[in-house]
């Protein structure tokens, strides 16, 4: 078989042929990620052309829709059609799964709008009109001042609601207190005023309900919205590929500083994009000096000797235990055993709700920070150990004591390889969901762990975040539809953030990689 | 040569208790169960150049780690015995080991500049001290750079990596480190041996200014470099001090066999 044997020659270009196989496939399968996950993700924000379509029902009678195409699936031998649509009884998210052989005809439609509303759903339909509470129709291109006219009810009803009617119902509790008939008088006054604003109230809200953008579905059937519950309104089929671009950037925009609406599945994401971000900053400030002192102690003081070894050994096996064991651990010890003695501690028992006993953004901090240590210990060590001996000898020449040299000297020179720990620790950590949805992420939080309210950091709140909105929303809606491509843009926004702070921790350590170069 | 202004040497055996700088009383110095040197002792005197030679691992270098203490930084070493430096035995347990050092400072074989710029090089031990006035720090590193020539060298780039610095430089540098604390003895082991002639011609010739100042003590291979540059001279051979004289007498006259034979080349 001398066909098969080869010279050195060959035999060493069949080697690199391999290895820069698998390299390639490797390549591809990163390139194919970010792709997928790119275009399902950017689909959220894309607007979609909307088409006409008339379709046989299985009981053989036509139906016609206007549609919005979500995705194509297949199944064994034919191709499966997602769409959008909108009918008086399916107002918004109206899923429909057709057949291609279902489909008798399907035309663009220029003229029909998507409105969005203000719960983050959205109408396909036609806009034919607006009334006023009147009941004067008033045309279409007057709806940038109605909006503006619906703005400023909104803002008078609000202005009443905070102000004086709230200032009522304080002096209302108060008297309650003492509960005594002298008040009878100024009960009764405040008790007037409230009924008056009430009726202001009420007087606003009626008008507010008598604006209404009347639609028109497919079936040419019309159909009644609140004026107050739209936003806006726009034509994707008239739109050229520049102004699709610049909607999807702009929707981009509120995505993420926006709210999410209906549960998770529409709007923004903006409380769980900073949650994650606050979250990993927050590991990090905890996990970097940690894992720097404990790698210094292993490598500059403690003695080579077996239980060092034992604790290295020790150190590097905690990198590969299950993520969810820490988040159990955190929930056990640092929610239920610290956390709890801290609140008896600082409130005893005039507690009345758990305030530290409770998951919340440090212990989930201090939870991945465990997770992520031995990366940086590991790391820091290997970063400790490149340091020359001639350098140490030279500063203790100089009479530096051993901490000197280590915090002036060999630290610094170190630090790129910190870094690398610190880089590592955080693409691990922005990624980790299970051990989070144990010690305080949850799919809505109320407020921000960061806001305006002294004192502006609330470490004790509950907070959202990315992956866990990622987890919720693959478990609700597991049909193909706004909710799927909601989640695709949170993977997007998800891969966006690690790879940006991964980017920050890298420039950051060639600059040091610079300042300390050793030649 | 003749030497116009020579001064009469002293009798390294039999100095004056003003003359000395550092005295080595019964040194011995263990290496785990090795012993590295054997009850050395000898008086090494002010303001001169004093070189100690021998061969490979005759513990020529060791004995200087001994006078700064760089030997504690090993473990296995054990060391009995004194080494008084102004009336001080510096093995006592009460010497502070850092205060020790920089007033003995030490210069390496190879050039080992800290990855900083020059100046923050040569400000390090000051700093150190807690030293921190900047008008200070830069008065201290222009007089250590201008006392090793290095000055008008580096007077430009004081704020560059030390390590663009050549080989000869950056061992002016790293000499320029330690005498910015103002050492009373400078400790030099092999300064000269990775470096390129020119270099070396530069370093001494910075040695014999230095002596005006520092009592200097250099460990070297070479003995022509060691005729040349110090005034006093040690052989020492497997751990013994064995002779120990004025440099013009141990290299024209040595009276021990074992002297003659090495700096004539027989072995070593």
């Amino acid at each position: 078989m001398d066909k098969w044997k080869f010279n050195l020659a060959q035999k060493q270009s069949m080697i690199t042929s391999a290895t820069a196989a698998v390299a390639a496939f490797l390549v591809l399968v990163l390139v194919a990620l970010s792709f997928f996950i790119f275009i399902r993700g950017g689909n959220f924000f894309w607007p979609q052309n909307i088409h006409t379509i008339v379709y046989k029902r299985q009981d053989e009678t036509l139906q016609t829709h206007f549609v919005r195409l979500d995705a194509k699936t297949m199944r064994v031998d034919e191709e499966l059609l997602h769409f959008r649509y909108s009918s008086p009884e399916q107002l918004f998210d109206g899923q429909l799964t057709l057949n291609e052989s279902n489909i008798i005809s399907s035309e663009a439609a220029p003229s029909v709008a998507v409105v969005a509303l203000k719960n983050g759903g959205s109408v396909i339909a036609k806009v034919t009109s607006i009334t006023d509470f009147q009941g004067k129709r008033v045309g279409i291109e007057q709806f940038a001042k109605v909006t503006e006219q619906i703005d400023e009810y909104l803002q008078t009803i609000n202005f009443v609601r905070q102000g004086e009617l709230a200032d009522i119902h304080r002096g209302l509790a108060a008297m309650d207190k003492r509960g005594v008939d002298e008040d009878a008088p100024a009960r009764v006054k405040l008790a007037k005023r409230y009924y008056q604003l009430q009726d202001v109230i009420e007087n606003v809200e009626r008008k507010l309900d008598g604006y209404v953008l009347s639609v028109e579905f497919a079936d040419n059937t019309s159909y009644p919205l609140f004026m107050q519950n739209v936003s806006e309104f726009y034509y994707p089929n008239e739109m050229n590929v520049g102004e699709k671009f610049l909607f999807a950037l702009s929707a981009f925009g509120s995505f993420i500083s926006d709210a999410p609406k209906l549960n998770n599945t529409s709007g923004g994401v903006f409380p769980a994009l900073f949650g994650t971000i606050v979250m990993v900053l927050l590991m990090t400030i905890l996990v970097t000096p940690f894992g720097v002192l404990a790698a210094v102690y292993l490598y500059e003081y403690a003695p080579q000797n077996k239980t060092t070894a034992l604790i290295r050994i020790s150190v590097n096996n905690l990198a590969g235990v299950p993520s969810i064991v820490y988040g159990v651990f955190g929930l056990g010890f640092f929610v239920f055993v610290v956390g709890e003695s801290i609140d008896n501690i600082l409130f005893g028992d005039d507690l009345n709700s758990t305030t530290f006993g409770a998951p919340g953004i440090f212990w989930a901090s201090l939870t991945m920070a465990i997770l992520t240590l031995p990366v940086v210990i590991v790391a820091t060590e290997e970063g400790l150990r490149r340091v020359p001996q001639s350098l140490r000898d030279g500063s203790y020449a100089l009479g530096a004591t051993q901490a000197e040299t280590i915090f002036k000297m060999i630290l610094p020179i170190a630090s790129p390889g910190i870094m690398t720990g610190v880089i590592l620790a955080i693409a691990r950590g922005a990624g980790e969901v299970a051990p989070l949805m144990l010690v305080g992420a949850v799919k809505f939080a109320p407020a921000l762990p960061v806001d305006t309210e002294f004192p502006f950091v609330h470490l004790q709140r509950q907070f959202m975040h990315l992956g866990v909105l990622i987890y919720d929303g693959a478990f609700h809606s597991q049909n193909i539809g706004n909710g799927s491509s909601f989640i695709f843009a949170c993977c997007l926004l998800l891969l966006l953030i690690v790879l940006s702070l991964n980017l920050i921790a890298i420039f950051i350590r060639n600059r040091l990689r610079k300042q300390y170069a050793q030649n | 040569m003749l030497k116009l202004f020579e001064h009469d040497k002293l009798d390294v055996n039999n100095l004056k208790p003003e003359q000395i700088a550092i005295e080595v009383k019964q040194l011995n110095l263990h290496f785990g169960q090795k012993q590295v040197l054997e009850d050395v002792n000898m008086a090494i005197p002010k303001n001169q150049v004093t070189a100690l030679i021998g061969q490979s691992g005759c513990g020529k270098s060791s004995l200087i780690s001994c006078f700064n203490r760089m030997n504690d930084l090993l473990h296995d070493c054990e060391v009995s015995g004194q080494v008084i430096i102004s009336g001080q035995d510096i093995y006592h347990r009460k010497q502070n080991v850092a205060t020790l050092r920089t007033q003995v400072g030490m210069v390496f074989q190879k050039p080992n500049p800290f990855p900083m710029s020059v100046f923050d090089n040569v400000s390090y031990g000051l700093k150190l001290q807690g030293v921190n006035e900047r008008r200070k720090l830069d008065d201290a590193v222009e007089q250590a750079l201008r006392e090793t020539g290095l000055w008008t060298e580096v007077r430009d780039r004081l704020f560059e990596s030390a390590l663009t610095l050549s080989g000869g430089q950056q061992q002016r540098m790293v000499i320029a480190r330690a005498l910015a604390l103002k050492p009373e003895i400078l400790l030099l082991d092999e300064p000269t041996s990775a470096l390129d002639p020119l270099a070396t011609l530069h370093i001494e010739e910075l040695l014999n200014q230095l002596k005006a100042q520092h009592t200097v003590i250099i460990v070297t291979h070479n003995m022509q470099q060691a005729a040349r540059v110090s005034d006093y001279t040690a052989f020492i051979h497997q751990g013994k001090v064995i002779e120990y004289s004025d440099s013009d007498s141990l290299f024209t006259m040595p009276k021990q066999k074992r002297t003659e034979s090495y700096i004539t080349g027989r072995y070593g």
